[in-house]
């Protein structure tokens, strides 16, 4: 009976903390049929939204817990990042992933910030996030197609 | 992650290698914009050897980027892996940035 395997990591909210996961995400995509360049997109969504939780929900402060979860499935590999910070804006997520058209003679329209959750979406198949008792969830579908391809 | 610096014909190269990700951040941003801010403006970033970058990291990239217009001066990126360039592609970054798999091409670029 094909069986979801699950497991659950913790760091502090501190930057040199994530390449801990960044590793753990490494060596649980091989064990899946991933061919590599997908295992890298799921590492950059997963450390996107560990950013953003750092930098966002607790505002760069450190001592407070980033929670990762992993589950395998036979059709699916899903990370949830927890944190008890600060919420993303409501509706934030769901807005149209829309990255704007740079002018190169131009550098005030180069931004400096705000293209995580751009990347999450485009490197993931799908992404929801809830709000629920003071806990916020970025939960992160990468479904699995045999040898493995993008994001639909 | 490992920065090194080097001059050719007044032009700044810096290679960089390892992950540039948050916690790197400040550390390279620093050390690029002091390159930026002594030199004539005028950058090559070698990204041959970084492996892995994030969002974080190409903030540090158009920061510097934007330092250098100050001084009417450009940079340019050599040979991004093909994880890198995908990322900067899929941020539209490569409308900025000049990307080169030559290095005597990108120095032609900014010569």
């Amino acid at each position: 009976m094909a069986v979801t395997r699950t497991i659950s990591l913790a760091i502090e909210s501190r930057p040199e903390c994530i390449e801990l996961l960044s590793s753990a995400v490494n060596g649980l995509c091989r064990l899946t049929a991933l061919p590599a360049t997908d295992i890298a997109q799921i590492e950059l969504a997963m450390v996107e939204a560990v950013n953003n939780a750092v930098e966002h929900a607790y505002h760069g402060e450190p001592g407070h817990a980033v929670m990762v979860e992993f589950r395998l499935a036979p059709d699916r590999f899903t990370l949830l990042v927890r944190d008890r910070g600060d919420p993303m804006e409501p509706g934030k997520l769901g807005a149209p992933v829309s990255v704007a058209k740079l002018n190169e003679a131009d550098p005030e329209t180069w931004p400096l910030r705000g293209r995580g959750l751009a990347i999450i979406k485009s490197c993931m198949d799908s992404v929801e996030y809830h709000v629920c008792n003071g806990e916020n969830t970025l939960t992160m579908n990468r479904l699995l197609r045999g040898t493995g391809s993008g994001p639909a | 992650m490992v920065v090194t610096h080097r001059t050719v014909d007044g032009i700044d190269v810096i290679a960089l290698a390892g992950r540039l990700v948050m916690a790197d951040v400040p550390q390279v941003r620093q050390r690029l914009l002091e390159t930026v801010e002594r030199g004539g403006g005028k950058l090559i970033l070698d990204l041959a050897e970084v492996g892995f970058m994030d969002s974080s990291g190409l903030s540090v990239l158009v920061s510097t980027f934007k330092a250098a217009r100050l001084k009417d001066g450009e940079v340019v990126l050599l040979h991004p892996s093909p994880t890198v360039r995908s990322l900067i592609e899929l941020t539209r970054l490569q409308q900025i940035f000049s990307i080169f798999d030559d290095e005597n091409m990108a120095l032609n670029r900014l010569r």
